[in-house]
């Protein structure tokens, strides 16, 4: 779907555990008695007003209509400021309501009210095209929207001013005429038609442009509400002659008139609450509070925010380790004394679940940290238990790692003793066993010399078990050479291809790098029926990518539970790839955090 | 002949000394770790060095790199490399720069007092003598690899096996059952086969080895 202005932010929003700043919360009583007091003086003025107009001759019903207009306007708009605080449709229609007060003052007899309503004449006209062009999310997006609603303002405030300034007429309407000039006020009036007429063709242009981009179900609410609004704009100036043709007496259609207008507005405000736009409403009411949904966290940001200190940052009470943990479950410190940061202490119904640090040579005194934690405590709880989740998920991944790394010692340690120990014993022996061979009468020897071959061959059988624990290449150079030598040993034409230096990878990850390699050949000659092997380890920035490949049969089911266990705990990945006749392929990757 | 030897265990330190010292050669020197071997031979330029691979102070390869220095370094004393496993790489690198007087052998080859200190002398007299296991290693990948080997006889690879172990020709004909004769006539073949120039037979013989077991 192209991107209409009518298109509305992306319904998904992950709420995590937040607590929506609903109720009566201080911030909301306090719109709350702004809105109050603002419908209480539109109302005063429309009284006053009304009080004004009835001795004014002519049509008194119309006259106090614009009234009517106005009052509705406004009511719609205090409504929608209410349920939507954070969207200007609201403020937009009580700026309708104010446009329609002042037009209204022109019926006074006051010559100062008179002017007022004058200049003020056609601006209900400007409002309702910026409305129609900022529904539903009281914003002008785009620039055409843009232009449109600045040439409608020009023609309803500049282009007005010919009307007053150059036509003479008798008092009281008499006071902004600077000179008679009816041909200016003629030319004025032919500019002001035809601009008019260019922003309302526009308009409709841009309202029909947005609902054919917009989706079925929301077009079924916004098609209505245009052209009920288009027909309004073009009813303010077009309606005495519509009514002409139609043969409408004045009176009727003076009634016709205000009731439609005053209709628009509570089109506008019933399309917002009701037609599909409520929830997008508290989307972005969400979105507000949350700042945007960019993925950090919302309780760090909100706080921040609040406490005007953009390194404030809330962490998390875990009373089963009594540790202090941030949102992605990472261990973490209070400040300590005499760094320039301090913390304050969240505690929700007398249990600590949090803390907020905060830089203390902004923020002197703690007491805003402090209200502003027994405001959050609620989220933070909340926040708390997805960071114990997290806390737990790191720690089961460190004691992984930790076992694959004890593990590791061990194998080291034991290769490391039989080494030092038992390898060297066996070259005594046979050493002792040759010597003695030596020194012995020639019957004797044959049996000397084979019991020293013998020693001979536990120490070959020695050497194979020392390099399947933990290989001397491995232990004395690295990935690479353990790799090659690993490489050599194999009874198939194997390609290798190594693209590492050694003495570079922690061990943990070489040594798993390792018996990947160690155990995917072994596979492949025990079961896989191959004509040749494949090795390749290549160490990226950041990643070691192990793979080993056969041309074997094929079908391989996991045989490899305890490398993938073991792959897991250093954080890699392991992939098997082995379609029936179409060879194995073992691939792993490995994070090698440099 | 003058030795040093490198070893850190004590037990083999001494057992090497033992050895060395009742078949009629002088062991000037024993060191525990790599900077002592390194001393020891700087103080008494000995014939042959032999030494442990795997040395204090950083018990890797220590003793390797040692050896490798000092086989490099201008005096180039003759090295035996020792160690409990063989790797191809460091049979490599032992050949890469100074393929002469170089030699690399199972520590358990020890016992068998008799070849183990003839293999030290031939390499003491610049030869080349590496152990029938890495020799094996080397030409299973050279058989497996298909290359300039691939194009020799499998007596003639037999042949070349028995070169890289420093073998004579005398005692390649024993092994082999045919006369010295034959042997050198398969060796010029083997030369010719790998594309070796006639030069120094000597020169020769190590160069069909060192590109026999590098591949």
């Amino acid at each position: 779907m192209r991107a209409g202005p009518w298109s509305l932010p992306a319904r998904t929003i992950t709420c995590q555990g937040l607590i929506m700043p609903l109720g009566r919360t201080p911030l909301s009583r306090s719109l709350a008695g702004a809105l109050v007091a603002l419908a209480a003086v539109f109302g005063v003025l429309g009284l006053v007003t009304v009080a004004l107009v009835l001795p004014t001759p002519g049509p008194r019903g119309a006259y106090v209509g614009l009234v009517v207009i106005a009052w509705a306007y406004v009511a719609a708009g205090v409504v929608a400021w209410w349920q939507r605080p954070s969207n200007a449709i609201g403020a937009l229609l009580v700026a309708g309501g104010g446009a329609w007060s002042l037009a209204a003052l022109a019926n006074t007899q006051v010559p100062e009210l008179i002017a007022v309503g004058a200049v003020a004449a056609t601006t209900p006209v400007a409002v309702l095209v910026q409305l129609l062009l900022a529904f539903p999310s009281g914003r002008l997006r785009g620039p055409a929207a843009r232009v449109v609603v600045g040439a409608a303002w020009v023609t309803v405030l500049v282009l007005q001013a010919p009307g007053y300034l150059f036509v003479r007429e008798p008092a009281p309407y008499h006071l902004l005429e600077i000179a008679d000039r009816p041909d200016l006020a003629a030319l004025g009036g032919l500019a002001q038609r035809v601009v008019g007429a260019l922003v309302v063709v526009a308009t409709v242009v841009l309202v029909v442009g947005r609902l054919r981009a917009t989706d079925r179900e929301r077009r079924r609410v916004l098609l209505p509400l245009a052209v009920y609004g288009l027909l309004a704009v073009v009813m303010v100036p077009l309606g005495a002659a519509v009514a002409d043709l139609v043969g409408l007496d004045p009176t009727t259609l003076g009634v016709v008139q205000i009731v439609a207008l005053a209709g628009v507005p509570v089109a506008f405000v019933t399309g917002l609450l009701r037609g599909g736009f409520a929830r997008t409403g508290e989307i972005e009411e969400l979105a507000t509070w949350l700042g945007g949904a960019d993925g950090r966290p919302g309780l760090a940001r909100a706080c921040a925010r609040a406490l005007g200190d953009p390194t404030a940052q809330v962490v998390f009470w875990l009373p089963g380790t009594e540790r202090y943990v941030d949102a992605e479950g990472e261990p973490a410190q209070l400040p300590a004394a005499g760094s320039g940061r301090a913390a304050v202490e969240v505690e929700l119904g007398g249990r600590r679940v949090g803390a907020i640090a905060y830089d203390a040579t902004f923020l002197a005194d703690p007491e805003p940290v402090a209200a502003a934690g027994r405001v959050l405590a609620l989220a933070v709880d909340r926040e708390r238990l997805v960071a114990e989740l997290r806390a737990s998920d790191v720690a089961l991944r460190r004691s992984r790692l930790r076992l694959v790394e004890a593990a590791d010692r061990e194998r080291r340690r034991i290769a490391r003793d039989l080494h030092d120990g038992l390898q060297v014993r066996l070259v005594l022996l046979a050493l002792d066993a040759q010597r003695f061979a030596d020194d012995v009468a020639p019957e004797l020897r044959d049996r000397a010399v084979a019991l020293r071959t013998g020693i001979d061959d536990a120490a070959t059988e020695l050497r194979g078990h020392v390099h399947a624990v933990m290989p001397a290449a491995l232990v004395e150079r690295g990935l690479a050479a353990a790799t090659e030598d690993l490489v050599d040993r194999v009874p198939l034409p194997t390609r290798l291809d190594l693209d590492l230096e050694d003495g570079t990878l922690p061990p943990a990850i070489e040594s798993t790098a390792y018996f990947v390699v160690a155990e995917g050949l072994a596979n492949a000659l025990r079961h896989a029926h191959a004509r040749s092997l494949a090795v390749r380890v290549v160490a990226t920035r950041g990643t070691v990518s192990v793979e080993v490949s056969d041309d074997g049969a094929g079908g391989a089911v996991n045989g490899m539970r305890g490398l993938a266990d073991r792959v897991g705990a250093v954080g890699g990945s392991l992939v098997v790839d082995s379609p029936a006749g179409g060879g194995t392929r073992v691939s792993v990757e490995l994070p090698c955090g440099s | 002949m003058r030795i040093v030897i490198g070893e850190d265990e004590a037990l083999l330190r001494q057992g090497l000394v033992h050895v060395l010292g009742h078949t009629g050669h002088t062991v000037c020197g024993a060191a525990a770790d790599a900077p002592e071997l390194a001393r020891l031979v700087a103080e008494h330029e000995p014939d042959l060095l032999v030494t442990d691979i795997r040395m204090p102070p950083g018990n890797t390869d220590d003793g390797l790199r040692a050896a490798l220095a000092l086989h490099r370094g201008p005096a180039a004393t003759p090295v035996v490399l020792l160690s409990q496993h063989l790797q191809r790489r460091y049979a490599r690198e032992l050949l890469a720069e100074r393929p002469t007087g170089v030699g690399y052998l199972l520590k358990q080859r020890i016992a068998d007092i008799a070849t183990f200190v003839a293999d030290l002398e031939r390499v003491a007299a610049g030869g080349t003598v590496l152990d029938p296991e890495i020799v094996a290693l080397m030409a299973a990948r050279a058989r497996l690899d298909d290359d300039a080997f691939g194009g020799l006889s499998p007596r003639q690879q037999e042949v070349l096996r028995h070169m890289a172990e420093g073998r004579s020709n005398a005692a390649i004909g024993r092994t082999l059952g045919v006369t010295e004769k034959a042997v050198i006539g398969q060796i010029s073949r083997i030369y010719e086969t790998l594309g070796l120039p006639p030069t120094d037979d000597d020169h020769r013989r190590v160069l069909a080895v060192v590109r026999y077991l590098a591949g």
